[in-house]
């Protein structure tokens, strides 16, 4: 079994590290030990901390933290890193307002 | 702090925009038209763009490209400009963003990255 | 709906090198990209590029950007600039951003050309105005013509940690160490030797503890970290600057393949999250195709000769050219990407510990890890022979993909052979005519001219020069060894400039002559 799915795998206590007030999130202001005590909470996936800490939600999309955050949840669980999965790839990709994102025209315009 | 490159050994002299004013936070600064508005603060000598909602640490340019947003400031009004990809323009109103406003925290002054 | 026969997404290298193909072919193409200008980072590459007249070597990064955008005009490609994809489908339809509207297209072939982003390294501080991306500073400086900082510190011995480096001394900007939690340099050791020998250490197995400073970066502490990247107490070292560079390697941006439902792996040796893809970029799903830096981390010429085949791939797929053409010009683009990706820092070798050159030769150790090839170390390679007469020296000590200096010699007094990453070697009986063409041709800067022994006394050495102000014959000052330490006086001789050198400037300086294979680079007094 993915050891990401096997919830009883006793992955230790949570201990505190020197770095945990780490920035590691820079749009959502996540550290690092937020997101370690969160993996100890039960976070086993980059989605479920996602939606926990807003982790790679802010205005940069996870540009900066998606590859840290994986680290750390993986050196917490035990597991290499390329047992995550990693986030979710949705629309829309980049930053957009609402009012934007709900205007839509007709063609791109073409000089032919 | 920083400065232009008056001649670059390879590039040569940049060409750029004419000279125009803007403010920042009611004070007049200048720049070249058509720069990224983060280039002409940088040639003030302006670090810091905004600070964070949570922390009330201050940001300024990351990455330069429109991509980490950590530049972003209040430009005529509209929060979370990235500023480094926005040109500047003529009389352009500027102002530091505190969270996602003009007004400074209540604690005045920003905090320092905290010591060990 | 308004359907293309190809949309590629990313106006960079790539996405260009297969938009141009596409076109040629006949197809109708377009071209979106998210940044004000075309081009993605090769408009902030102003070294000379590596590898052989295929690949544009010799000629800089910027200058590759305006000829790809005029071939693209040529081609009627169009390009939309300020269009941000924001969404890709399985059923080959975007949406894109183009100022305040939402527009929905079918593709009937999509080319995602996203290229990569910058890592980034968590340390005390990193948040800090003053702390950036090293792309961050080349954009400043090569784009805004504005000084990132004065005293930077660089994070990372990459080629981007190397180049921006030297980048940044061009500019003027005192650059006052490279550090790297890695144990041995990972670029290019000839751009390494650049940056060593105008005297900025390089401090390997050392990483940032702290990025100092209230509301901006005013000072960094770095320190050495043992094999398992902990901090050794006691080993810090503090350093007064303004600017923390950050080069720590590059991740594909491959999220809109992940949304269109593409397999994707973890693949560390290509950067990260990338697609399952043949080698002409076809993607899981038909007619979705990736090209350069989004489908694994290398370099600008291999991403051009990438966009090139899946162009080519692209055509086949829909129609435009019957299998039988394809073949001869598709063998040669194979031929030219297999050149590119042999050698040292191959895709296939990364993290492999190497301790000889491909000929046999033990590594240069102190190029790995202060940046320069010792004086003990250096009469070894192939390329360092001693003659009468000016004749070239070639510190050139890696394999590395690059022959400019075997096709630029009128002489042919440098031979690198068919394998462009075999080292250059001084071929007998020929004559040099002290023309510095191998100097100003050189993309690693690794060529001098040196006349060892005048008959006064002296030596004569030609070094190449881009910097500002460019000394004037008779000028003195100092000479600078390989690791960028005073090793004697030096008066300036000669002073070259001409169009074919391409702003790299040739200095010959005149030293006493036991220091002739010493002396590497010249410090006006002063």
């Amino acid at each position: 079994m993915n050891q990401v799915n096997d919830r009883n795998r006793d992955i230790g206590p949570f201990v505190p590290q020197p770095d945990d007030d780490q920035i590691i999130c820079r749009c959502e202001e996540v550290t690092k030990g937020e997101i370690r005590r969160a993996v100890h909470d039960g976070m086993w996936t980059i989605t479920e901390v996602r939606r926990c800490l807003r982790t790679g939600m802010g205005l940069c999309q996870g540009q900066t933290c998606a590859k840290l955050v994986k680290r750390i949840v993986a050196a917490e669980l035990h597991i290499p890193q390329s047992e995550l999965e990693p986030a979710t790839s949705r629309a829309p990709m980049r930053p957009i307002e609402m009012r934007v994102f709900a205007n839509e025209d007709g063609e791109v315009k073409t000089d032919e | 702090m920083s400065e232009r490159i008056p001649e670059h050994p390879i590039l040569g002299v940049q060409k750029k925009g004419r000279v125009v004013s803007f403010t920042l936070d009611g004070k007049t600064l200048q720049g070249c038209e058509g720069e990224p508005i983060a280039a002409a603060l940088k040639v003030n000598g302006v670090m810091v763009h905004r600070y964070t909602q949570k922390q009330h640490r201050p940001r300024g340019i990351f990455c330069a490209i429109g991509r980490c947003t950590d530049c972003v400031m209040i430009v005529d009004g509209v929060p979370n400009t990235r500023t480094c990809i926005t040109p500047l323009r003529e009389g352009m109103k500027i102002q530091t963003q505190y969270g996602v406003s003009a007004v400074p925290f209540d604690d005045g002054k920003p905090t320092a990255a905290p010591k060990k | 709906m308004q359907r293309f026969d190809l949309i590629v997404v990313g106006a960079g290298p790539a996405g260009l090198s297969a938009a141009i193909e596409a076109a040629e072919k006949g197809m109708r193409v377009i071209v979106f990209d998210e940044n004000a200008k075309p081009g993605g980072q090769l408009f902030k590459q102003i070294h000379k590029f590596f590898g052989s007249k295929e690949h544009r070597a010799r000629v800089r990064g910027f200058v590759i950007g305006q000829q790809l955008l005029e071939e693209a005009d040529r081609a009627g490609v169009q390009v939309v600039l300020d269009a941000t994809v924001i969404g890709l489908y399985q059923d080959k339809e975007i949406v894109v951003k183009i100022r305040d509207e939402i527009h929905h297209l079918k593709g009937d072939a999509i080319l995602i050309a996203t290229g990569a982003s910058e890592n980034m390294v968590p340390f005390d501080g990193w948040t800090l105005p003053g702390v950036m991306g090293a792309g961050a500073a080349q954009t400043l400086m090569n784009l805004h013509g504005v000084l990132p900082g004065k005293r930077v510190l660089m994070l990372g011995t990459g080629n981007v940690g190397l180049v921006v480096s030297f980048q940044l001394l061009q500019c003027g900007c005192e650059v006052v160490a490279l550090a790297d939690a890695a144990p041995a340099i990972g670029g290019y050791g000839v751009h390494a030797a650049k940056v060593a020998r105008c005297g900025v250490p390089f401090y390997l197995s050392h990483t940032i503890r702290e990025a100092e400073g209230t509301d901006h970066v005013t000072g960094v502490t770095i320190a050495k970290v043992d094999e398992h990247f902990q901090f050794i107490p006691g080993t810090e070292k503090h350093f007064d600057v303004d600017t923390i560079c950050v080069a720590v390697g590059l991740s594909p941006m491959s999220q809109l393949l992940k949304m269109a439902g593409c397999s994707m792996v973890d693949d560390p040796k290509r950067g990260g999250q990338v697609p399952v893809c043949d080698e002409f970029g076809a993607t899981s799903i038909p007619g979705i195709y990736c090209a350069g830096d989004v489908s694994g981390i290398e370099e600008a010429s291999s991403a051009m000769i990438e966009g090139r085949m899946a162009g080519e791939a692209i055509a086949r797929y829909l129609g435009y050219i019957p299998e039988a053409d394809c073949k001869q010009a598709e063998k040669q683009l194979e031929r030219g990407l297999f050149q590119l990706r042999r050698g040292m820092f191959a895709p296939g070798r990364k993290g492999t510990k190497q301790e000889t050159t491909d000929e046999g030769i033990r590594l240069s150790q102190t190029l790995l890890t202060k940046g320069y090839v010792a004086d003990d170390e250096i009469e070894r390679f192939p390329g360092v022979t001693h003659r009468v007469g000016v004749h070239p020296v070639i510190e050139c000590t890696q394999n590395i993909p690059c022959n400019p200096c075997q096709d630029v010699c009128p002489k042919h007094c440098i031979s690198i052979g068919e394998n462009i990453t075999s080292l250059p070697t001084v071929v007998l009986d020929s004559t040099c005519i002290n023309c510095g063409m191998c100097v100003a041709g050189c993309s690693g800067q690794a060529i001098f001219l040196i006349d060892e022994d005048k008959g006064d006394g002296t030596a004569e050495i030609t070094v190449p020069y881009e910097f500002l102000p460019l000394p004037s014959e008779g000028d003195t000052g100092t000479a600078l060894g390989r690791d960028g330490q005073p090793v004697c006086g030096a008066s300036v001789v000669r002073v070259r400039r001409s169009s074919a050198f391409d702003k790299t400037n040739l200095l010959t300086i005149s030293v006493p002559k036991e220091y002739a294979m010493k002396a590497r680079f010249f410090k006006r007094c002063g």
